[in-house]
């Protein structure tokens, strides 16, 4: 499992999105890890990774939605990381195509999205949690 | 080879990160002669610009990039690919950035460059030049810090 459970924050909102874009990531993943030539599997990558980018923009507005509502000061810079990585995805995907679902491309990219996540994950997105902690808001209905 | 005054937010950088990230927290100090010479090592070199200017050379020997993407994915991996190897470049991004968040403090401003894979070859001499070792349960990582004053 990708998913481990030391990476939950105590805010229940945060902590649900970041399983499913887990599992998300990890389907991404294993696709592209399988034994199946890449002729075989480039249909599956594709439609794993556009599921998978759409959940990453979507759940970064949350996350930022969530951190605008608590008062988070870090907000500025938090949206600047995640724009970031939006624009490495969006960049990556119109590069991938253009390329024909070049392989090399694909398999760097995964190795890239995953050490950011784990980071980010574990890192950036625990400062909103022990905020939100110490604000005694963690757990309010979001 | 002396150590200067830089070695110390390296190591706390690498320690850093290895623990929040891949729970490593069996993490010793290693003497550059002691590094595993015997494998083939992933080479990924990170510039950087600012008050401080020159680079850091990662290396990783291959059964350290191996059990680290392991541990971060949960999944086997069996060779050097593409995947392990940006894996590992991202990790090495993410203890620099370390690294110029802990300079910061000590007033120095520095950004770093996106990392690249191998050796950067340049012939220019810097003033602090110090190697970082470590060795943990995923293996040993050392660092060659090249550095100048700008
Ligand atoms: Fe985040």
């Amino acid at each position: 499992m990708f998913w481990k459970d030391k990476y939950k924050l105590g805010v229940a909102l945060i902590d649900k999105e970041h399983e499913e874009l887990f599992r998300r990531v990890e389907a991404f993943m294993k696709t592209l890890r399988s034994n199946e030539s890449w002729g075989d599997k480039v249909h599956e990558v594709n439609e794993t990774l556009e599921f998978m980018k759409v959940y990453v923009v979507e759940h970064f507005s949350h996350e930022e939605a969530y951190q605008k509502k608590i008062g988070y000061p870090g907000l500025e810079d938090h949206k600047k990381k995640h724009d970031e990585m939006v624009e490495y995805v969006v960049g990556v995907s119109d590069q991938y195509e253009k390329s024909g679902f070049d392989q090399q491309l694909m398999q760097q990219f995964g190795g890239r999205l995953l050490a950011w996540l784990v980071n980010h994950v574990a890192v950036e997105d625990q400062r909103i949690a022990s905020y939100a902690i110490d604000k005694g808001v963690a757990n309010d209905e979001n | 080879m002396m150590k200067t005054e830089l070695y110390t937010p390296f190591l706390d950088a690498t320690r850093q990160v290895l623990q929040t990230m891949l729970d490593l927290s069996d993490i010793a100090e290693r003497s550059a002669e002691q590094f595993d010479e015997g494998q083939e090592n992933l080479e990924i070199s990170v510039g950087v610009v600012g008050d401080l200017e020159g680079t850091i050379t990662y290396r990783f020997p291959s059964d350290t990039s191996l059990n680290i993407v392991q541990i971060l994915s949960g999944m086997e991996m069996d060779s050097v690919d593409d995947f392990v190897a940006s894996a590992v470049s991202e990790i090495a991004n993410i203890i620099s950035g370390t690294v110029m968040t802990l300079l910061s403090a000590d007033n120095l401003t520095c950004d770093i460059l996106p990392p690249v894979q191998g050796r950067l070859d340049n012939q220019k001499e810097y003033t602090q030049h110090t190697q970082c070792c470590i060795t943990t349960s995923a293996g040993d990582i050392c660092l060659d810090i090249a550095l100048s004053r700008a």
